[in-house]
Protein backbone atom coordinates (compact mmCIF):
# COMPACT_ATOMS: atom_id res chain seq x y z
CA UNK A 1 0.00 0.00 0.00
CA UNK A 2 3.18 2.44 0.78
CA UNK A 3 4.76 1.41 -2.28
CA UNK A 4 1.68 2.18 -4.07
CA UNK A 5 1.08 5.65 -2.67
CA UNK A 6 4.75 6.49 -3.15
CA UNK A 7 4.30 5.66 -6.74
CA UNK A 8 1.02 7.69 -7.52
CA UNK A 9 3.31 10.62 -5.69
CA UNK A 10 5.98 10.34 -7.59
CA UNK A 11 4.04 10.52 -11.09
CA UNK A 12 2.23 13.09 -9.94
CA UNK A 13 5.24 15.22 -8.99
CA UNK A 14 6.80 14.01 -12.97
CA UNK A 15 3.93 16.39 -13.83
CA UNK A 16 4.91 19.21 -12.21
CA UNK A 17 8.66 18.60 -12.23
CA UNK A 18 9.66 17.77 -15.70
CA UNK A 19 13.69 17.70 -15.35
CA UNK A 20 16.08 18.82 -17.62
CA UNK A 21 18.42 16.40 -17.12
CA UNK A 22 17.64 12.87 -15.73
CA UNK A 23 19.69 10.59 -13.66
CA UNK A 24 19.86 7.59 -15.59
CA UNK A 25 20.78 4.37 -13.60
CA UNK A 26 21.89 1.06 -15.83
CA UNK A 27 20.96 -2.01 -14.22
CA UNK A 28 20.85 -5.38 -15.07
CA UNK A 29 22.10 -8.79 -13.92
CA UNK A 30 25.89 -9.91 -14.46
CA UNK A 31 27.65 -9.66 -17.71
CA UNK A 32 24.34 -8.52 -19.75
CA UNK A 33 26.36 -5.67 -21.52
CA UNK A 34 25.57 -2.71 -19.14
CA UNK A 35 29.21 -1.50 -19.47
CA UNK A 36 29.42 -1.71 -23.43
CA UNK A 37 26.17 0.48 -23.51
CA UNK A 38 27.79 3.01 -21.16
CA UNK A 39 31.02 3.06 -23.08
CA UNK A 40 29.00 3.06 -26.81
CA UNK A 41 26.75 6.30 -25.82
CA UNK A 42 29.82 8.07 -23.32
CA UNK A 43 32.32 7.23 -27.05
CA UNK A 44 29.60 8.56 -29.29
CA UNK A 45 28.87 11.58 -27.50
CA UNK A 46 31.76 12.62 -25.28
CA UNK A 47 34.58 10.71 -26.79
CA UNK A 48 36.14 8.35 -24.69
CA UNK A 49 35.21 5.22 -22.92
CA UNK A 50 34.27 4.98 -19.31
CA UNK A 51 34.71 1.56 -17.80
CA UNK A 52 36.78 -1.93 -19.07
CA UNK A 53 34.65 -4.50 -20.52
CA UNK A 54 35.23 -8.31 -20.39
CA UNK A 55 33.31 -11.67 -20.44
CA UNK A 56 34.88 -11.94 -16.25
CA UNK A 57 32.26 -11.92 -14.53
CA UNK A 58 31.60 -8.92 -12.07
CA UNK A 59 34.37 -6.59 -14.09
CA UNK A 60 32.58 -3.48 -13.09
CA UNK A 61 32.78 -3.52 -9.46
CA UNK A 62 31.77 0.10 -8.49
CA UNK A 63 29.36 2.95 -9.57
CA UNK A 64 30.64 4.38 -12.49
CA UNK A 65 29.12 7.96 -13.35
CA UNK A 66 28.98 9.94 -16.56
CA UNK A 67 27.85 13.25 -16.53
CA UNK A 68 26.49 15.94 -18.76
CA UNK A 69 26.17 13.65 -21.91
CA UNK A 70 23.62 15.75 -24.00
CA UNK A 71 22.51 13.26 -26.97
CA UNK A 72 20.76 15.10 -30.38
CA UNK A 73 17.88 13.05 -31.71
CA UNK A 74 15.05 13.80 -34.42
CA UNK A 75 12.86 15.06 -31.33
CA UNK A 76 15.32 17.01 -29.82
CA UNK A 77 18.15 17.13 -27.26
CA UNK A 78 18.34 14.69 -24.74
CA UNK A 79 20.73 15.54 -21.64
CA UNK A 80 21.31 13.01 -18.86
CA UNK A 81 23.98 11.83 -16.13
CA UNK A 82 24.20 7.92 -16.66
CA UNK A 83 25.43 6.03 -13.81
CA UNK A 84 26.44 2.46 -14.93
CA UNK A 85 25.97 -0.62 -11.70
CA UNK A 86 27.29 -3.27 -11.42
CA UNK A 87 25.47 -5.99 -11.94
CA UNK A 88 23.23 -7.15 -9.59
CA UNK A 89 23.91 -11.11 -8.17
CA UNK A 90 22.66 -13.63 -5.58
CA UNK A 91 25.87 -15.06 -5.32
CA UNK A 92 29.46 -14.52 -5.46
CA UNK A 93 31.93 -17.54 -5.32
CA UNK A 94 35.73 -16.39 -5.57
CA UNK A 95 36.01 -20.29 -7.73
CA UNK A 96 33.94 -19.02 -10.64
CA UNK A 97 37.14 -16.48 -11.27
CA UNK A 98 40.08 -19.00 -11.03
CA UNK A 99 38.51 -20.17 -14.04
CA UNK A 100 39.98 -16.89 -15.88
CA UNK A 101 43.24 -17.41 -14.75
CA UNK A 102 43.25 -15.62 -11.30
CA UNK A 103 45.04 -16.70 -8.57
CA UNK A 104 43.49 -17.42 -5.58
CA UNK A 105 44.25 -14.53 -3.54
CA UNK A 106 43.33 -12.27 -6.56
CA UNK A 107 39.98 -13.88 -7.08
CA UNK A 108 38.80 -13.79 -3.62
CA UNK A 109 39.87 -9.96 -3.69
CA UNK A 110 37.40 -9.92 -6.45
CA UNK A 111 34.83 -11.77 -5.11
CA UNK A 112 35.29 -9.31 -1.82
CA UNK A 113 34.71 -6.50 -4.17
CA UNK A 114 31.88 -7.91 -6.39
CA UNK A 115 29.44 -8.50 -3.21
CA UNK A 116 30.57 -4.63 -2.05
CA UNK A 117 30.04 -3.62 -5.54
CA UNK A 118 26.01 -5.29 -5.58
CA UNK A 119 25.46 -3.82 -2.30
CA UNK A 120 26.09 -0.52 -3.97
CA UNK A 121 24.06 -0.65 -6.92
CA UNK A 122 21.01 -1.91 -4.82
CA UNK A 123 21.60 1.80 -2.27
CA UNK A 124 21.83 3.56 -5.53
CA UNK A 125 18.05 2.48 -6.54
CA UNK A 126 17.27 5.95 -4.25
CA UNK A 127 19.33 8.02 -6.04
CA UNK A 128 18.40 7.46 -9.74
CA UNK A 129 15.40 9.28 -11.58
CA UNK A 130 14.71 6.95 -14.35
CA UNK A 131 16.53 3.34 -14.87
CA UNK A 132 17.83 1.35 -18.25
CA UNK A 133 17.70 -2.35 -16.77
CA UNK A 134 19.96 -4.45 -19.64
CA UNK A 135 18.65 -7.59 -20.14
CA UNK A 136 20.97 -9.96 -22.27
CA UNK A 137 18.45 -10.90 -25.11
CA UNK A 138 20.47 -14.52 -25.48
CA UNK A 139 19.62 -15.75 -21.61
CA UNK A 140 16.34 -16.66 -20.15
CA UNK A 141 14.63 -13.61 -19.21
CA UNK A 142 12.38 -15.09 -16.56
CA UNK A 143 15.09 -14.99 -13.45
CA UNK A 144 14.74 -13.88 -9.99
CA UNK A 145 17.33 -11.22 -10.10
CA UNK A 146 15.49 -9.62 -13.26
CA UNK A 147 12.05 -10.16 -11.29
CA UNK A 148 13.37 -8.02 -8.20
CA UNK A 149 15.63 -5.53 -10.14
CA UNK A 150 11.81 -4.79 -11.90
CA UNK A 151 9.86 -5.20 -8.90
CA UNK A 152 12.00 -3.03 -7.33
CA UNK A 153 11.83 -0.27 -9.46
CA UNK A 154 8.27 -0.78 -9.60
CA UNK A 155 7.57 -0.50 -6.14
CA UNK A 156 9.61 2.81 -5.92
CA UNK A 157 7.82 4.07 -8.99
CA UNK A 158 10.88 4.49 -11.21
CA UNK A 159 10.04 5.08 -15.03
CA UNK A 160 12.19 2.33 -16.76
CA UNK A 161 12.70 0.45 -19.90
CA UNK A 162 14.10 -2.40 -20.82
CA UNK A 163 16.76 -2.69 -23.07
CA UNK A 164 17.14 -6.37 -24.76
CA UNK A 165 20.64 -6.57 -25.50
CA UNK A 166 22.88 -8.86 -27.56
CA UNK A 167 20.81 -8.91 -30.32
CA UNK A 168 23.82 -9.09 -32.47
CA UNK A 169 24.36 -12.79 -31.29
CA UNK A 170 22.63 -15.47 -33.15
CA UNK A 171 20.92 -16.88 -30.33
CA UNK A 172 19.04 -13.53 -29.38
CA UNK A 173 15.27 -14.08 -28.63
CA UNK A 174 14.94 -10.42 -27.39
CA UNK A 175 10.83 -11.00 -27.86
CA UNK A 176 11.21 -13.64 -25.26
CA UNK A 177 12.12 -10.62 -22.85
CA UNK A 178 9.15 -8.33 -24.17
CA UNK A 179 7.08 -11.64 -23.67
CA UNK A 180 8.22 -11.97 -20.03
CA UNK A 181 7.59 -8.57 -19.05
CA UNK A 182 4.69 -7.23 -21.31
CA UNK A 183 4.02 -4.17 -19.22
CA UNK A 184 7.23 -2.51 -20.21
CA UNK A 185 9.00 -0.97 -22.81
CA UNK A 186 11.39 -3.38 -24.56
CA UNK A 187 13.93 -1.33 -26.96
CA UNK A 188 16.35 -4.56 -28.87
CA UNK A 189 19.52 -3.16 -29.37
CA UNK A 190 23.15 -4.30 -29.45
CA UNK A 191 25.47 -2.21 -27.73
CA UNK A 192 28.43 -3.83 -29.12
CA UNK A 193 27.65 -2.77 -32.65
CA UNK A 194 25.59 -0.09 -32.06
CA UNK A 195 22.44 -1.54 -33.84
CA UNK A 196 19.04 0.14 -32.94
CA UNK A 197 20.97 2.45 -30.51
CA UNK A 198 18.72 5.55 -32.52
CA UNK A 199 15.57 4.26 -31.09
CA UNK A 200 16.99 3.41 -27.96
CA UNK A 201 17.69 7.19 -27.50
CA UNK A 202 14.28 8.41 -29.13
CA UNK A 203 12.58 5.55 -26.40
CA UNK A 204 14.40 7.21 -23.21
CA UNK A 205 13.23 10.62 -24.88
CA UNK A 206 9.75 9.53 -25.04
CA UNK A 207 9.26 7.45 -21.69
CA UNK A 208 11.96 8.61 -19.24
CA UNK A 209 12.10 12.18 -19.26
CA UNK B 1 23.76 -36.20 2.29
CA UNK B 2 20.87 -34.86 3.98
CA UNK B 3 19.19 -31.88 2.93
CA UNK B 4 16.50 -30.48 5.21
CA UNK B 5 13.78 -28.32 3.79
CA UNK B 6 11.54 -25.60 6.72
CA UNK B 7 8.32 -24.60 5.59
CA UNK B 8 7.66 -21.39 7.56
CA UNK B 9 4.06 -20.05 7.80
CA UNK B 10 2.32 -17.32 7.27
CA UNK B 11 1.17 -16.76 10.34
CA UNK B 12 4.98 -17.13 12.19
CA UNK B 13 6.12 -14.54 8.86
CA UNK B 14 3.36 -12.20 9.80
CA UNK B 15 4.53 -11.70 13.52
CA UNK B 16 8.36 -10.17 11.70
CA UNK B 17 9.32 -6.93 10.59
CA UNK B 18 11.67 -7.06 7.58
CA UNK B 19 14.77 -6.94 8.98
CA UNK B 20 14.02 -9.53 11.42
CA UNK B 21 12.55 -12.13 8.55
CA UNK B 22 15.63 -11.62 6.40
CA UNK B 23 17.83 -12.75 9.43
CA UNK B 24 15.63 -15.45 10.38
CA UNK B 25 15.78 -16.61 6.72
CA UNK B 26 19.91 -16.49 6.42
CA UNK B 27 20.42 -17.48 9.33
CA UNK B 28 19.11 -21.03 8.43
CA UNK B 29 20.42 -20.67 4.85
CA UNK B 30 23.84 -20.60 6.65
CA UNK B 31 22.95 -23.78 7.80
CA UNK B 32 22.72 -25.13 4.81
CA UNK B 33 18.89 -25.44 5.35
CA UNK B 34 16.47 -24.99 2.50
CA UNK B 35 13.35 -22.77 3.30
CA UNK B 36 9.95 -22.35 1.69
CA UNK B 37 8.35 -18.95 2.97
CA UNK B 38 4.53 -19.13 2.94
CA UNK B 39 4.41 -16.06 1.13
CA UNK B 40 5.41 -14.05 -1.93
CA UNK B 41 8.44 -11.44 -0.63
CA UNK B 42 8.51 -7.87 -1.45
CA UNK B 43 10.50 -7.29 -4.18
CA UNK B 44 12.06 -4.63 -1.07
CA UNK B 45 12.30 -7.52 0.93
CA UNK B 46 13.99 -9.46 -2.00
CA UNK B 47 16.41 -6.60 -2.47
CA UNK B 48 16.78 -6.79 1.24
CA UNK B 49 17.63 -10.43 1.23
CA UNK B 50 20.64 -9.81 -1.83
CA UNK B 51 21.92 -6.84 0.27
CA UNK B 52 22.66 -8.86 3.54
CA UNK B 53 23.64 -12.25 1.46
CA UNK B 54 26.25 -10.27 -0.45
CA UNK B 55 27.00 -8.97 3.67
CA UNK B 56 27.52 -12.53 4.45
CA UNK B 57 29.34 -14.47 1.63
CA UNK B 58 32.50 -15.19 2.65
CA UNK B 59 35.07 -17.17 0.60
CA UNK B 60 35.19 -20.51 2.44
CA UNK B 61 31.82 -21.32 3.27
CA UNK B 62 28.73 -19.64 2.27
CA UNK B 63 28.79 -18.13 -1.76
CA UNK B 64 25.07 -16.89 -1.92
CA UNK B 65 21.89 -17.30 -2.16
CA UNK B 66 19.51 -18.85 -4.94
CA UNK B 67 15.88 -18.08 -4.46
CA UNK B 68 12.71 -17.96 -6.12
CA UNK B 69 9.44 -15.91 -5.41
CA UNK B 70 5.81 -17.41 -7.13
CA UNK B 71 3.50 -14.74 -6.35
CA UNK B 72 -0.25 -15.18 -6.69
CA UNK B 73 -0.81 -11.67 -4.98
CA UNK B 74 -3.66 -9.67 -5.30
CA UNK B 75 -3.92 -7.67 -8.30
CA UNK B 76 -7.40 -5.18 -7.95
CA UNK B 77 -7.49 -2.64 -5.59
CA UNK B 78 -9.95 -4.30 -3.11
CA UNK B 79 -7.87 -7.53 -2.98
CA UNK B 80 -4.81 -5.41 -2.17
CA UNK B 81 -6.91 -3.52 0.72
CA UNK B 82 -7.81 -6.98 1.74
CA UNK B 83 -4.25 -8.21 1.62
CA UNK B 84 -3.06 -5.37 3.76
CA UNK B 85 -5.21 -5.60 6.47
CA UNK B 86 -5.16 -8.96 6.68
CA UNK B 87 -1.56 -8.92 6.76
CA UNK B 88 -0.89 -11.49 4.65
CA UNK B 89 0.74 -11.83 0.81
CA UNK B 90 -0.01 -14.79 -1.09
CA UNK B 91 2.37 -16.60 -2.80
CA UNK B 92 5.44 -18.82 -2.15
CA UNK B 93 8.90 -17.98 -1.67
CA UNK B 94 11.69 -20.55 -1.63
CA UNK B 95 15.50 -19.60 -0.58
CA UNK B 96 18.48 -21.65 -0.32
CA UNK B 97 22.30 -21.42 -0.35
CA UNK B 98 23.76 -22.16 -3.47
CA UNK B 99 25.40 -25.14 -2.25
CA UNK B 100 22.32 -27.02 -2.02
CA UNK B 101 20.23 -25.26 -5.09
CA UNK B 102 21.87 -25.78 -8.68
CA UNK B 103 18.84 -23.47 -10.03
CA UNK B 104 15.23 -22.15 -9.66
CA UNK B 105 14.05 -22.55 -12.83
CA UNK B 106 10.37 -21.36 -14.01
CA UNK B 107 8.88 -24.00 -16.36
CA UNK B 108 5.50 -23.31 -18.24
CA UNK B 109 3.31 -25.21 -15.82
CA UNK B 110 5.42 -25.59 -12.69
CA UNK B 111 8.86 -24.37 -10.97
CA UNK B 112 11.85 -26.65 -11.11
CA UNK B 113 14.25 -26.75 -8.55
CA UNK B 114 17.74 -28.29 -8.89
CA UNK B 115 19.51 -29.51 -5.65
CA UNK B 116 23.01 -30.72 -5.49
CA UNK B 117 23.86 -33.64 -3.78
CA UNK B 118 27.09 -34.62 -2.92
CA UNK B 119 28.07 -38.02 -3.29
CA UNK B 120 30.57 -38.93 -0.27
CA UNK B 121 34.42 -40.30 -1.32
CA UNK B 122 33.21 -43.57 0.12
CA UNK B 123 30.15 -43.87 -1.60
CA UNK B 124 31.50 -43.26 -4.98
CA UNK B 125 34.01 -45.90 -4.88
CA UNK B 126 31.76 -48.18 -4.08
CA UNK B 127 29.22 -46.87 -7.23
CA UNK B 128 32.54 -47.71 -9.31
CA UNK B 129 33.31 -51.21 -7.85
CA UNK B 130 29.39 -51.97 -8.09
CA UNK B 131 29.96 -50.51 -12.11
CA UNK B 132 32.64 -52.71 -12.78
CA UNK B 133 31.48 -55.80 -11.08
CA UNK B 134 28.62 -55.13 -13.17
CA UNK B 135 26.13 -55.23 -10.39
Amino acid sequence: MLSELKKSLRKLLKIFKRKKQIQLGFYGPVNAGKTTLANRISLDWLGKEVGTVSEVPHETRHVQKIENIVVTTNNGELRMNIVDMPGIATQVDYKSFKAFGMSEEEAKARAREATKGVIEAIKWLDNVDAVLVVLDSTQDPYTQVNVTIIGNLEARGIPMIIVANKIDLPEAQPESIANAFPQHVVVPISAATGENIEKLYEAIQEHLT
Amino acid sequence: MEIQLDFVSAETLARKGSAEKISFILDKIKRNIIVVLEEALEPQEEAELIEATMREIDTEEFHGIEFYRIDSRAKGLREKIAEYIAGRRHGLTIVGPTRLIEAIKREPDYISMLAKVDVPEEEKRKRGRKKKGGK
